[in-house]
Formats: structure tokens, sequence, C-alpha cells
């Protein structure tokens, strides 16, 4: 284990507090460089902790200068608040492109100018006749149909100019690329050149032809083709620089049109420019029936005429307001962590800057606005306004011969004109992608609104990826499946549109159909973007069906998911017949109890779980029959982690239904206790304080029926003993239920006396309750084990007043105060916190039921990292539902497997040393009261344990994180998630299924000093490991029920029992670490500091034997005695002690 | 002094197992299989000037790193072979005291789980001492002739062990109780005897059960008052009535926002350092 010594760092930075050197206005420049140079030597980053800031009297109230109150009115005006003004600053810093590397890309892109003018030109030859092309260079295009009219030379291009975001200054950090506009000479073109993707064709042999010229040159250090936004039609030629300034900067050429030269009217969204003669080879039907629209073929052609004209339109509008500019910068950087900006139909960066031009136009932004306003206010706009219904166009004439935004509504699904009134610029995106930039952006604006977290570090800096966003991901594989489902849909005039790129023609019809079949089960269906492909020169471009995989996101609806079934209409109404087209062979006619006849899907599904995987079978369904996609092209993930928290033996269920019955019963034996008669006091409350009563027991318990004859009875005191011939029997774990007593002026009031008459309560109410219910108990003095239908609880009375009794202490003069023990503490936790805890959480589960899972999942994985006891139950569950009430940047999970992957994220990026992990259960805590824990944290952080959590019942202490972990376990556990994280994504990112998925489960044992393996005989929970085994020893318990009337063995489990020896006996020499679910093997790591050679100090030989070195006398410990001690206090259980290094010896 | 001390305990090194001066070692093991030893460190108990001990002087041996598995029965088996044994206590830390000898119960205060432990051994004679620190060793605690439960063996044991006897418990319930009324009662009597009546100066005790009670002095009930007190001046207090306390409060206002200033330069620094700024 790396011993990084974030403990140390700690103390060590707590030791002395630093006054802070303020560097305020007014003090000139020499002062202020002093005082910065002071406070890097104060505070080197590599402590990296917060402390209370401290300013002396005479800085705090000193006149305000007038620059120092313009910042700050400024800040209170424009930005939400300062802390929020200075990190946009430190971010646009950090994307922005600094002046001098501005320099050199300036430099590169007039040598670019220089070598394209330079490109001698070719004789004309036909478009067929391609031999004229040198051998090193393929065409950057499908060329399908292959025969086309028309004639093609190479010429210089008539214009060089740089477009796009660079010019703008709008342009980020990393992946700078620069677009240059190539304007074709018109002697290259024909009439008609707009048909049959002739000029696409011209378009590609241009680039070509430069290509294998500029290949040659020396200046260029990679030379590849690319497709404009992803569009098959449009090739673009990437240039890099040689040399270190190779990932610098990309120039993409695009060439394009001279202006004027088509005839806009010819490119509608309504105009046909792809013949079905030429590119299906058939003619068309003789029934005069109108050739098709092919609106994206058009858009691309118009896009190329307008490259230019937009550029002016941008820089007319952003070009003097750096605010304007700063929010297009923070709009890039928000739709890049999203994953939006990426791929074929992206809402790319340029999208998003027409978008601000429009809001100003409208006059919904205002030039002087900040860029944080700006932000604000298109997120706010994109929230709201719902482009696929309502477009928007930047044209302000009125023209008539211009189209109708209906016509647009018709050909795309989002809407939006740029000036001309002609142009859609949101084309190629799909309706989905737009729902998900609408969700993102309302899920944004209500971070914005909510002001109690770090928006700023939720909402810029946090990734999204789609696994980690989404509940169950599918993908799509091989794609070629979907030239199939093309055919199946009928998606020809599409496919004629699109040029062939049958992914893209898909895509529309395939989520629609998958929408409308998940219906109410469902919030949000997301896909992937197929990526732009980069290829060589001299390749040929990528086929369509190596564009990867599809993957599909599902955002479940938590309520929908709980129905078994899908109502349709009445048999005889007219939708029924449209209903059943729809399912298939799945519908069913179906009476129900109100007498209603009705077409009806139900599926298969009884517990949990597969009503969580219901959405798999719609999918599978509705993709064979639809889209003709068989099963095996699916894979669906979202259930691979299910298998980690089901039972022995148990694959239908996850659990929770076990837990549910576990519930039930301790309903049933409060509700006895409360209806209990002959008690001296009556029962006030009776509360769980267990895991398995907030459903977060990793594994449910079983109802037990123990077999007698595996166990020595013990007739006298009815109960159950374990043999030492047999193996060790089922792991019982009586569950901890408080029981309050009402108060009474009878309760003494002295902490001994108070134990006594609990200790007479617990006899009494086991007396009680095996007479009226004929429950078998056993009491003792602090507890009385009631067992109920084979489930074992533990009922403790208590006293509401002891804790306070054990607080009380009386000074001398006479002036009682209460003060904390650890006695009270322990006991104000056990029977007040705990059972609190538990019934708030119960709540959160009825709230989401994916809590459940979630939280057990997490559990299970710290627990097989062999960490489990570092943590206490409580503090884990809390973090678990921190990922419920506190989910922004996302939504609360609805499924296990996205919730342990956001748990993961959220233990390996939090910072625990400077912020409290803030748990708002309820919602009880205010806004200002968290403000104001956060500051108290600062202020009190030396005496707080390294987690911290807060919750509304608990503001201060941190009850659950007090007694553990330390820093280098919570260290240990940060590392181990940052790494299962990246490993667990990618498995199950992998289309061809996740392959072992319990990898992440499996510690690594590598890291121990010393391995001490158990024998799986004596470990009771054995059955329960991560690889479960193939066979194991029987605990005695018979299958069938049947008459017991002695009480099992309970909480007997001989490595825990071992483990506390251990600990006991060489706790300050070493650590100790064992997976409580059927581990067989315990790590033990040396505790470096205590094999430091000490002198000798009689309070401190426990393990160690005096020696020489160096003519001192000195303690080591005594080693090789400890190992052989391992395997005696363990003995039966222990099979070998390994020594694996040799760093003890000292 | 000490040069002489040291110099002899490096003598005595070279034929004794080493340790420190005062203490002799004493190997011990488990039984006969184990290989390595640990080790006692004994000698006779012995205390500064002044200061108190209940262990009886040159009768008592002081063992310290006494293992785990050493029970007091074990190691009073041990050690009888130099003298009858008196007396011995298992301790987890040295203790000058003997603990109290009142019969603690088995009920309310369950053994805890040992660990490395002190041990002080009464012998009958001081003889018992001086054997004691001659051992040579080593000592075995398990042998054939008495066998020591450990592993398995000894949690069945303590399971068997930790079954709870009812009645028992009752027994032992009530006659505490009964000894703690009878306390009660006669606190009250004597109470109630007092009441009312001067003591030699002359001053009378106030007490609850008076005609008149009064507040009980505890720290809750002197801050519930003073809290009161302090809410009924600020329900008195005028603010921003006088141009000075308007003036002051828009200076606390703008000392607010600086030291929030530079609250947040302080965290941009600590981000900035981390490198925290890089989005991708």
């Amino acid at each position: 284990m790396d011993p990084a010594p974030a403990g140390k760092q700690l103390r060590g930075a707590t030791g002395g507090p630093e006054v802070m050197e303020p560097t305020l206005e007014g003090k000139g420049k020499e002062g202020k460089k002093a005082s910065s140079r002071k406070r890097t030597l104060a505070e080197p980053p590599v402590k990296g902790l917060l402390q209370p800031v401290k300013l002396s009297r005479a800085e705090l109230y000193k006149e305000p200068t007038n620059e120092e109150l313009n910042r700050l009115r400024e800040t209170e005006i424009l930005f939400h608040s300062s802390l929020l003004r200075l990190q946009v600053e430190e971010l646009l810093k950090e994307v922005r492109l600094s002046e001098k590397k501005k320099d050199r890309i300036d430099a590169f892109l007039r040598e670019v100018n220089q070598r394209v003018m330079r490109v001698p030109s070719v004789p004309e030859t036909e478009l067929t006749d391609q031999s004229w092309l040198p051998a090193g260079v393929r065409v950057p295009l499908h060329q399908l149909p292959y025969a086309v009219k028309g004639c093609f030379r190479f010429l210089p291009p008539a214009q060089v100019v740089v477009v796009g975001s660079y010019l703008l200054g709008t342009c980020i950090r990393p992946d700078v690329n620069v677009d240059v506009a190539l304007t074709m000479p018109r002697e290259i073109l024909q009439d008609k050149d707009g048909l049959n993707q002739r000029y696409f064709r011209k378009r590609a042999l241009y680039l070509a032809h430069l290509a294998h010229h500029l290949a040659q040159d020396p200046l260029f250090g990679s030379v590849r083709f690319s497709y404009t936004n992803g569009c098959h039609l449009k090739p673009s030629l990437l240039l890099r620089p040689r040399g270190k300034d190779e990932h610098l900067v990309t120039v993409r050429l695009h060439p394009c049109p001279p202006p004027d030269f088509f005839r806009p009217c010819r490119l509608l969204p309504t105009k046909n420019n792809v013949r079905s003669a030429w590119y299906r080879g058939q003619s068309p039907a003789g029934d005069g029936s109108p050739e098709p629209p092919t609106p994206h073929y058009n858009t691309w052609v118009l896009q190329d005429t307008a490259l230019e004209s937009h550029l002016q339109l941008l820089s007319t509008m952003l070009g003097s307001a750096q605010g304007l500019k700063d929010g297009v910068a923070l709009l890039k950087v928000w739709l890049r962590q999203r994953e939006l900006d990426k791929g074929q139909g992206g809402l790319t960066g340029f999208v998003v800057s027409m978008l601000v031009v429009f809001l100003v136009s409208t006059r919904k932004i205002h030039t002087t606005m900040s860029g944080y306003q700006v932000l604000r206010s298109v997120l706010q706009f994109l929230a709201t306004t719902d482009l696929t219904v309502n477009g928007i166009s930047l044209c302000l004439s009125s023209d008539p011969s211009l189209p109708a935004l209906a016509d647009f509504h018709q050909a795309f699904s989002v809407v939006f004109l740029d000036s001309s009134g002609r142009l859609n610029l949101c084309a190629d995106i799909t309706a989905s992608t737009y729902h998900q930039v609408q969700h993102e952006a309302r899920l944004s604006m209500m971070l914005l609104d909510s002001k109690a977290d770090d928006g700023f570090q939720l909402l810029l800096m946090t990734p999204k990826p789609m696994i980690r966003a989404f509940d169950h991901v599918l993908h799509l594989r091989p794609l070629s499946r979907l030239q199939a489902a093309c055919h199946r849909l009928k998606l020809w005039p599409e496919l004629q549109d699109n040029g062939g790129d049958y992914v893209s023609a898909a895509l529309g019809p395939l989520t629609t159909l998958l929408e409308q079949g998940l219906g109410t089960r469902m919030h949000l269906l997301a896909h992937s973007r197929p990526p732009v492909p980069e290829w060589d020169i001299s390749q040929d471009p990528p086929k369509h069906k190596d564009s990867g995989t599809l993957t599909l996101g599902l955002l479940l609806r938590p309520e929908g998911l709980t129905s078994i079934l899908e109502l349709g209409p009445e048999a005889d109404q007219p939708e029924a017949a449209e209903f059943r087209q729809f399912w298939g062979s799945r519908s069913e006619l179906r009476r129900f109890q109100d007498g209603a006849i009705r077409e009806a899907v139900v599926w298969e599904a009884a517990s949990m779980s597969q009503k969580r995987l219901i959405p798999h079978q719609v999918v599978t369904h509705l993709l064979a029959l639809h889209a003709d996609i068989p099963e095996t092209c699916i894979h669906y993930v979202g259930g691979p982690l299910d298998a980690l928290i089901q039972g022995l033996k148990e694959t239908s269920s996850t659990g929770e239904e076990a837990l549910a019955v576990a519930v039930r019963c301790y309903d049933d034996l409060s509700r006895l206790l409360w209806g209990l008669e002959g008690l001296p006091l009556t029962v006030s409350a009776v509360q769980g304080a267990h895991p398995v009563l907030r459903y977060t027991e990793v594994f449910p318990p079983t109802p037990v029926r123990p077999a007698s004859s595996f166990y020595e009875p013990l007739r006298e005191r009815s109960s159950l003993l374990p043999r030492p011939d047999k193996p060790c029997p089922a792991y019982v774990e009586p569950m901890p239920v408080v029981c309050h007593l009402e108060g009474s002026g009878q309760w003494p009031q002295d902490a001994e006396a108070v134990r006594r008459v609990r200790a007479a309560f617990q006899l009494r109410l086991a007396e009680l309750l095996r007479q009226q219910h004929g429950l078998q108990c056993r009491a003792t003095a602090t507890h009385t084990d009631v067992l109920k239908d084979g489930f074992v609880f533990r009922v403790r009375v208590a006293y509401h007043r002891e804790p306070q009794i054990l607080r009380e202490v009386q000074s001398p003069e006479g002036l009682n105060s209460l003060r904390d023990t650890p006695a009270s503490l322990c006991l104000e936790r056990d029977t007040r916190q705990l059972p609190l805890l538990t019934s708030v959480l119960h709540g959160l589960q009825q709230q989401h039921p994916a809590f459940s899972g979630v939280a057990r999942l997490a559990k299970r994985w710290v627990r097989a990292q062999l960490l489990g006891e570092g943590f206490t139950d409580e503090s884990l569950d809390l973090v678990a539902a921190a990922l419920f009430l506190h989910p922004e940047p996302f939504t609360p999970p609805s499924s296990p497997q996205v919730g342990f992957l956001r748990f993961l994220f959220l233990v390996s990026t939090f910072d625990w040393k400077n912020n409290p992990l803030i748990v708002n259960l309820n919602n009880e805590l205010t806004v200002e009261e968290q403000v104001e824990i956060r500051s108290s944290f600062l202020a009190a952080r030396a005496q707080l344990p390294i987690m911290v959590i807060v919750t509304p019942q608990d503001r201060k202490n941190s009850v659950w994180t007090q007694d553990g972990p330390s820093a280098q376990i919570l260290q240990q556990l940060v590392v181990l998630a940052a790494e299962a994280l990246p490993v667990l994504e990618k498995q199950l990112m992998d289309p061809r299924g996740p392959g072992d998925i319990r990898t992440v489960f499996r510690p690594p044992l590598d890291i121990y000093d010393v391995l001490i393996f158990l024998s799986p005989r004596h470990i009771p929970r054995h059955r329960q490991a991560v690889d479960s085994p193939a066979a194991s020893f029987c605990r005695g318990l018979r299958s069938e029920p049947g008459p017991s009337s002695l009480m099992p063995v309970l909480g007997y489990d001989p490595p825990q029992l071992y483990l506390t020896q251990l600990r006991e006996a060489f706790g300050d020499l070493a650590l100790f670490f064992y997976d409580q679910h059927g581990g067989e093997v315990i790590g033990v790591l040396w505790k470096p500091t205590s094999f430091q050679p000490q002198p000798f100090k009689a309070s401190g030989t426990k393990g160690r034997m005096v020696m020489f070195q160096g003519g001192e006398l000195v303690m080591v410990p005594n080693v090789e005695a400890i190992l052989e001690d391992f395997a005696v206090l363990g003995e039966g259980l222990v099979q070998t002690v390994e020594a694996r290094s040799e760093r003890w010896t000292v | 002094m000490v040069a002489r001390r040291r110099k002899r305990a490096a003598r005595d090194s070279e034929n004794r197992i080493p340790s420190p001066s005062g203490y002799t070692a004493i190997p011990i093991k488990f039984s006969e299989k184990q290989q390595a030893s640990h080790y006692l460190y004994v000698r006779a108990h012995s205390v500064r000037e002044g200061t108190k001990s209940t262990w009886p002087r040159k009768r008592t041996l002081f063992v310290l790193n006494v293992p785990p598995y050493c029970t007091e029965e074990c190691l009073s088996c041990l050690l009888s072979s130099c003298g009858p044994v008196q007396s011995m206590e298992l301790q987890d830390k040295p203790d000058l005291a003997e603990s109290l000898k009142e019969p603690r119960s088995k009920f309310f205060h369950p053994k805890p789980v040992p660990g490395f432990q002190v041990a002080y051994v009464v012998f009958q004679k001081p003889g018992g001492v001086s054997a004691a620190l001659a051992l040579k060793g080593p000592l075995l605690v398990s042998t054939e002739s008495h066998p020591v439960k450990t592993g398995i063996q000894k949690w069945i044991r303590d399971y068997a062990d930790s079954v709870p006897d009812p009645e028992a418990l009752r027994v032992e319930v009530d006659t505490f109780m009964e000894a703690y009324d009878q306390k009660i009662a006669e606190e009250e009597t004597k109470a109630k005897e007092e009441e009312g009546v001067p003591d030699e100066e002359g001053w009378v005790k106030v007490t609850r059960r008076g005609r008149r009670p009064v507040l009980p002095r505890t720290e809750a009930a002197s801050l519930r008052v003073l809290e009161r007190e302090r809410r009924k001046r600020a329900r008195k207090e005028l603010l921003n009535f006088y141009a000075w306390q308007h003036r002051e409060s828009k200076m606390e206002h703008l000392a607010q926002l600086r030291k929030k200033f530079e609250e947040d330069k302080q965290r941009i620094e600590l981000l900035r350092a981390q490198r925290k700024f890089r989005p991708y």
C-alpha cells in the first residue's frame, strides 16, 4: 500500500495557523509581489488544505477604494458569487489559446495559404475517368453509383479564407481546429452540378489532388482525410504541422463553390437533387409519383455556400463583446463535458455560437453580459424551447418566396434557420440528441437555481460519459445489421438523401420506435453519435459499418418500472389494430377485473431486478419485430453487476424481496411489543437499528431452520451450541431493535441502577413474549434475543434519559453540568441516532427503489477490497444516499449499475480533506445552514475525522466516521476506486460483452506483508465469496420448516472472533484486513512506525523483544514469535501463515 | 552509574538473553511445537520512595509481556515451581494499586478480549520472587497435562459460557436493587431530617423538595436564564437607527465581502495547485 500520508499532511498543516497576507488593491505593485511570494512560501501547494482566513481588523475595516467597490458591485451583478467569478476566470484562462500559440498558428496558416496556391493544375477529364490521379492517393468518397456525368480539372483555389471559431477567438483548447475555406474556381464547375452528387464528386477529387501535393511537403507532419461534421459526402483535408507543434493545431481545408454559383431555390428542403433513376438504377415508377425530396443533401450543398456569410454575421455580433465570446467558450466546455458536441449530428460550437447570435438579436442577451450570464441565458432558452416543434429563424426578411418553417419541420427534426432563411443549421441533429440537450439544460438550470452546491464544479468540470449518466446502456453491433433494418423500415428515400449512409438514415426511426415502445418506463433515450473518422490519404474512406458501435442510453423512470403490463386500447376500438401491429405476437386480448377487454402485453418479471430489466425484453422484441435486428446483435448492459448482490443459488432476484420479508417480520414483532400486556411501563417507541431494516444489508437474512443433529443442545437454557467436530454452523446475525419505554419518576437516577432496571425489563420482556405469543426468547443484561419466523431480533430496552444521566458531572461548587463521555456517546448513538438513521434511509428506499441495490453493491465492493472493517456500515450507506439526494449533475440513479459507477466516481474524486460530505436527508438543511456547516467545518478541521459526513441529525460530530477510517485506509479506498472505475466502465462499454465483471471486486493481495489463509470449514459465510466456491460445507440448516424450540447459534463467526483477538493483541504492530463475506484470507500489514527500534519502556513491551543494536538496548517486534502466535490463536481456523515480504526484518 | 549499569548489561548479554536493566528475560512458548518464543520480562516489584503501592513489597513479582493465550491459571501454574503463589492479577497496563476486590458482575461487566498483559504475582514467601528471577525457561503455556484451548475450541467454549442464565441474572438484579433502594431511602430520610435545620453557622439548605421549589443547580438551567435575558435585550435594541450604526453595518458588510473574497482566493489557489481547472 502506498502509505500516502494524508493524515500526516493533515497534522502538519494544522500545526500552526498562519496569517494570510492580504492582497488588496491600493497597496502598490511592490507590496503585492512581496506578499504573493510570501504566500507561496507560507503554504506550498502540496499541503492542499484549506485554512480559516484570518484578516487583521485594519485590513477588514479600511476605507475601500473605488476600484474595489466597482469590482465587488460587478461581481454582485454579473456573477453568482465571487468564487464563481474567480473560477470562471481560471477556467477560461485554461481553455483559451495564448497569444504566443496564436502567433505560431498564424505563421503556419500563412505557409498553408502559399502552398495551397502553388499546387499545379491538371487538364480537364471526365469525372468517371480518374486515371490521372497519382498512385499514392485515393478519392475520399464512396462513389456509389460510380457513373456520373460531368468533367473535372484542377485549378488552384480562387480564394483561401479562414472561417470559423479561430478568427472569432472562441476556439478552445485542446483540439484546436482552424477551418479554411477554399473557393473552387468557377471553371471547374458546370451547370447542374448540384444534381446527383456531381458537386461532391468534384469536391472530393479536388481534395484528393490537393492532398497528394501537400503530402509531399515537409512542412506538414500529417496530411489526412476526414469528414466535415461527419457528413459522408463531404470530405475535408486535415493538415498538421511537423515537429513539436503537431498537436497544437489542425487545419481543416473545406473546398466550397464560388459565391452565387448555386441557385438557392433549387436547394430548398422540398426539392429533389438526387434522382431515383440515377441512384437506384431504375426508372421512376410509371405512376408519375414525384421524386422524394432530398433535404439533407440540399443542406450540405447550402452549407458550403454560406461559410463566409456565417463568419461575417458571427464576427459582427460577437466581435467586440468579450462577455459573449466567454459565454461561447463556456458553452463549448459545457457541451463537451456532456459529450454532446462530438460525432456526426452533435450540437457543435458553431451552432451554439449561432444560438448566442439569435438570442442577441431577440434581445434575450445583451452584449455587456458576462460569460456566466450568457451561459445561463442560453441554457434557459434551451431548457424551455423545443426546437423540434417550434423552430426558430435568424432571417428577418418577410420574402414570400422563402419556404415556411413548417416545410422545414416536415423535412428535419430540429429547425434553426440561418439569416438567409433557407439553410437549417441543425439539419443533422436528431430529435433525441436535441431532447438530450434539453434535458441537460434543464438539469443545469435546476443546479444553478439551487444555489447550494458548487455549481461551477458540477456544471463545467464534471464529465458525464454515457455509461455513468444513463441507467441502462445497449450496444448494437455489428452496424451492418442496420442496412437490413433500413430495408425493413422502408427507408429508401432517406438512404437516397443521405448518400447511402444507413446509420444516419436508420437512427431517427429506430429511436422513435424504441421511445414509443418504452413509453412510461423511460425518461429519455439518447444515442451515441457515430464518431467522425480520420484516415490516411492512401486509403479508401472507411465504410459505414466501420464506425464502431451504436450505443443507446436509457434513463429509466422508476415509477414506470414497477408495472409488468402494457395496457392497450379496448378490443373494439380502431386503435387496437395499430397496437397489435406495433407489438406483434406479444399483444394479447385480456379481460380485466373492471370488465374491460383490452389488448395488452404482459412481460415476465417476478422480482424488482427482473422488472428493472423489462426494457431489455421490450428492446429485443421491438427491434427483432420491426427492424429485423436479431437478439445476438443487441448487447444490453443493465444487470451484469446484479450477480454480486444475489443470494446463494439465487438468480432471479437481487434480494429486495427477501429484505422486505424480514422488514415485514420486524413490523409484526413491533406490533407484538406495542401490545404487550403486563409490562410495568408501556412501550413508547419501537425502532429498528440494523442494515436489514433499511434495506442495505448486502446479503439479506434467510429464515433459519436449524437441524438439531448438527448442534450440541443446551436444553436447560433452550439454546443450541456449535460442535467442535462439525463445520461451523450457519451465521445468524441478530437484528437490533430498540424498544423505548416511557419515562417515569420510578426510574432510578443512578447509571448503575438504571442498568439493573433495564436488565429486569429484558427478563420480563422475554417472559411475557414467551407466555403471550409463544416466541423463543433469551434475555441477557443488555438485550433480549427473540426468534420469530426464523429471524432473530435483538430487542434492547432503552430509557431516554439514560445518556443524560451518564453525561452528568457535578462540579466542586455543586453545579450540575453535562459533559459527553464515551459511554454516553455510544449509548446515544445506539439508541437514538442509529434508529433515526435507519428509519430515514428506510424512507429513502421507498422513494428510490434502486437505493438498496446501490448501497449494497457499494458496500460489497468496499468489503471485497478487504477495507470493510475500516468503515462503519452507516457511513457507506450515507455515501450511497448522497448519490440519490445530491445527484447533480446527474439524475438520481435508477439502476444499481449506474449508482455503483457514480459511487466509485464520488469516492475517488471527492476532496475529503477540504469538504464535508453533506447528506441532506429529508431536505432538512437550508442553504444557509449548509454554508454555516461548511465554514464551521473549516474552523474545526483539526478535531474532525478525515472523512466527515454531515446529516441534518448530526451536524457537527460526524458520528459514523469518528472511529475510522484512518487517513491511510481512506486513501487506499480512493486509489482503488480510481483504478476500478475506468476498468469497469471499459468492460461495460465493450460491445462484445462485459467479460468477467468480478475483476474489480477481487482485491490486490500483493500489497500485504503477511497472508493468513483460513480453512473454509470454519468460515460460515463461505458461499458469499466474490468467486462463489463450487462446493462448500453443510451448515446445519434444514431445507423444509420444522418445529424447533431452541435458539439457534447467534453471531458465531470464527473469523470475526479471530480478528478481534488479533487486533487486541497486535493492534499496535499491524493492521488486519478481511472480507467478511466469505473471505478466505486475512491480509496483514505491518505498521512501519512500530517497527522503528524503540528504547525500553515498561508500558510498551507488548509482543516485542529487547535486543542490542549499535551498543544500545532497544525494543523491536518479535516477528517470528508473532507469526507463530497467528497460528496458535486461530488454531483450527488458520490453514497457513505466509510471510511474503522481508520488510519486517529490522 | 549509568555507564556501569550499561556495561553490566553488556556483559550479561554474552551468555544471557538480552534484557533491560533490572529485568530478567524468561522465554515463553505456547507449546513444544513452536520454534520462536516470546520473552517475559520480570523483576521484583519495587516503587520509588513516596509512591504508594498496595502490592506487598519483596513478595511481589512484576511480569511484563504476558502473551494473550496465557491465562491467570496458566501463569500461576508455571510459576508455582518457584514457590506457592498467594494471588495474582493480569492487567492491561502497569498499575500500582491493586484493583478493587469487589467481584464484578459477569453480566454487567463482561471480560474484555485479552492482548499482551502485565502481571503482578504475589508469592507467599519472598523466596518465590528470587526463584522466579532465576528461571531459565523456556516456559510452556500448554502442555499435555495442562492443555490450553485456543482457536475454534476456545471460541466454542466462550460461546457456551456466554449463553446467559436468566435465574442468576434475576437474583443479581434483585439483590442490587434491594441494596440500592435501601441506600436511597436512607439518604432521603437523612435529607428530610436536615431540612430547615440550620447548620453550625446558621445557614439553611434550600432543596427542591421544599414548599417553594427553586431552580435546579444545573448548567442547562443557568444557560436558559442567560438566553432569555439576551433575547429580552435584543428585542429592545434599535437597529440602523443612528447614522453611526448605519455606517458601521455597511462597513461590516464590506468586511464580510472582503473576508469571503480572501477565502475564495485561497480556494482557487488550492484548486489551481491541484490542476483542477483542466476541464478534461
